[in-house]
């Protein structure tokens, strides 16, 4: 089933355009995570189809059907900072989200408990640190268990505990077969917790696909033998490599379309080059979304 | 609407801002009613005490709470001003509540304030017209008690004006300086443009004049000096001292009219812009 589906979608500020003709579909069960630098239009992107910002062009649907209010309903959101009556406390800011939600006030206590907030449940708001903020923010998301969560740089503003702790979250929630879009300049973290990944670059998505997919391209193998000179030269020659860097210890290359690690240890081999070292190193998602934004 | 209800009042229950005006604003129309009430301007033929007597004491009232509606329409300002600041609008977009909603919780809101309005009025009206009234009958206690209908929607077209600029400007210090500006300079400037007669029909005219000042001369005089057309002699408009107000019923119709174009526009730009 397709959980959200959106085409040429276009979004200006003025002069700035922050997204442009973005099209792309998420299926139930995938964590999406979406790339991209400042400026990229991520949040721009999230806030559309969460729709408090309209597009000029363009549309999207969910759940195969639109955008309704009952829709958004199973759709936990967090986009940007988080939202809530500075003069009211957890448990007060929460109540409102339930009733919108139709939710029953019972599961308050269970997101707080998940957030880690239950103790502060009396506090206002505006007396908790950035980090516990971000942590009400995700216990509003998980409130009445939504089949989809969208989360725009859930990590922001916590410490490393925190991070790991909302990763463990969307780790679980994942498991349970939740669809999450996912929002996010901490690279480890999208490649860490999604199974898609979405780049963007000046409002434009520039690659999609797989995590595994987009990270099974152009990983770098180190390699060292004796005569690493003249396994360079037949290397060239045999059109093995896409790229070749050495230095007196070792070679880094990257092998041609269809060639595999093995396939270059026995053309080595063959070669009369027995090779003393043999390492992928696989590239990580960090240099590939550097590689693609630049 | 009883899900949005419950929503709003958690908002303004929790408010100490909302309890703050709303107790000023009570404590203000009571000091003003106590102290006009101790105000004994007798000479013969007039006492304001008939100010305070059933049936006058509901139109003496209600003009004297309209004072303080400004008050009530800064509150609403207030209220909807921080739903921007605090991004509050666009949270509840995101987890459900459609854009239609925030107008109807706000509208609410403004119904709560108004009626909370006219119970002041009533609760006060009703005890200084038992104390100040000599040979009650219930006929003499209801008339004139229409006028509570009026003065609430009159309280209603100052918080829907308020709800609009609120929403136009979305900041809540600029909001409540425009809104001041249009109804104490902006419009009466604007109205004298134009001709004696078009003046009557601009907005914070019509819905001010729905509670319009009781006749002094002719309520504070014991006996009213009418003439043939059974008109008081004693009217300021008759004198020439006021300008003849429009009929109730075209007021009512028109500020109603009003509320309703405002409403219109509120839904506009909430429906329309980026929130």
């Amino acid at each position: 089933m397709t959980i959200l589906e959106i085409n040429n979608l276009s979004k200006r500020y003025g002069k700035i355009q922050a997204v442009k003709e973005l099209s792309l579909t998420v299926e139930k069960g995938m964590v999406y995570g979406i790339l991209g630098p400042n400026g990229s239009g991520k949040p721009t992107t999230l806030s559309v189809i969460s729709g408090i910002l309209k597009p000029q062009t363009g549309s999207f649907r969910w759940f195969e059907q639109g955008a309704s209010k009952w829709l958004y309903r199973k759709i936990g959101s967090l986009i940007e900072v988080p939202n809530f009556f500075p003069y009211l406390s957890l448990c007060q800011n929460l109540k409102i989200h339930s009733l919108i939600k139709d939710v029953p006030e019972e599961d308050i206590n269970r997101v707080l408990g998940i957030t880690d907030l239950l103790t502060r449940k009396q506090s206002r708001f505006d007396t908790l640190s950035l980090g516990m903020k971000q942590r009400l923010a995700l216990a509003s998301v998980l409130l009445g268990d939504p089949e989809v969560l969208v989360l725009d740089e859930p990590a922001n503003g916590l410490d490393p505990e925190g991070i790991a702790e909302v990763r463990n979250i969307i780790k679980v929630e994942a498991e349970k077969g939740k669809t999450i879009i996912l929002a996010s300049h901490i690279l480890d973290e999208v490649e860490k917790v999604c199974s898609h990944v979405a780049v963007l670059k000046w409002g434009q998505l520039i690659a999609s696909g797989k995590v595994n997919e987009l990270l099974k391209e152009d990983d770098t193998i180190i390699i060292s033998a004796e005569r690493l000179d003249k396994l360079h030269e037949m290397l060239v020659r045999a059109g093995f490599v896409k790229s070749i860097e050495q230095n007196d210890m070792e070679m880094l290359v990257t092998l041609a379309d269809k060639k595999t690690p093995s396939d270059l240890n026995e053309f080595a081999f063959k070669n009369g080059i027995i090779l003393s070292r043999l390492e992928v190193r696989k590239q990580s998602l960090e240099s590939q979304f550097l590689e693609l934004v630049r | 609407m009883k899900k949005l209800f419950k929503i709003e009042l958690v908002k303004i229950l929790n408010y100490s801002s909302f309890k703050v005006i709303l107790i000023l604003h009570f404590l203000l129309f009571l000091l003003v009613i106590f102290v006009s009430s101790q105000i004994d301007i007798s000479v013969p033929g007039f006492t304001m005490k008939n100010l305070f007597q059933f049936p006058h004491v509901w139109e003496s009232f209600s003009w004297m709470a309209s004072w303080f509606n400004l008050l009530l329409a800064i509150l609403l300002i207030v209220l909807v001003g921080n739903e921007f600041s605090y991004k509050t609008f666009r949270q509840q977009v995101i987890i459900g509540l459609s854009r239609n909603d925030l107008i109807l919780g706000k509208g609410i809101v403004i119904l709560i304030v108004a009626v909370y309005g006219v119970v002041l009025v009533l609760f006060t009206s009703t005890l200084f017209g038992l104390i100040f009234t000599k040979g009650l009958s219930l006929s003499i206690v209801f008339e004139k008690s229409y006028i509570l209908i009026v003065y609430f929607i009159q309280a209603i077209g100052y918080m829907t004006i308020g709800f609009f600029v609120a929403v136009l400007f979305r900041n809540t210090a600029l909001s409540i300086v425009m809104y001041l500006l249009y109804f104490l300079l902006i419009e009466p400037i604007i109205r004298l443009m134009f001709p004696r007669e078009a003046r009557l029909y601009f907005p914070v005219k019509i819905i001010s004049n729905l509670t319009a000042r009781p006749e002094f001369l002719t309520v504070t005089s014991n006996k009213p000096m009418l003439d043939s057309a059974g008109q008081s002699s004693l009217d300021l408009n008759a004198i020439g001292i006021a300008q003849d107000p429009l009929p109730m019923y075209l007021t009512i119709i028109l500020a109603v009219v009003y509320i309703t174009i405002f409403s219109f526009l509120i839904f506009i730009l909430i429906r329309k812009r980026d929130i």
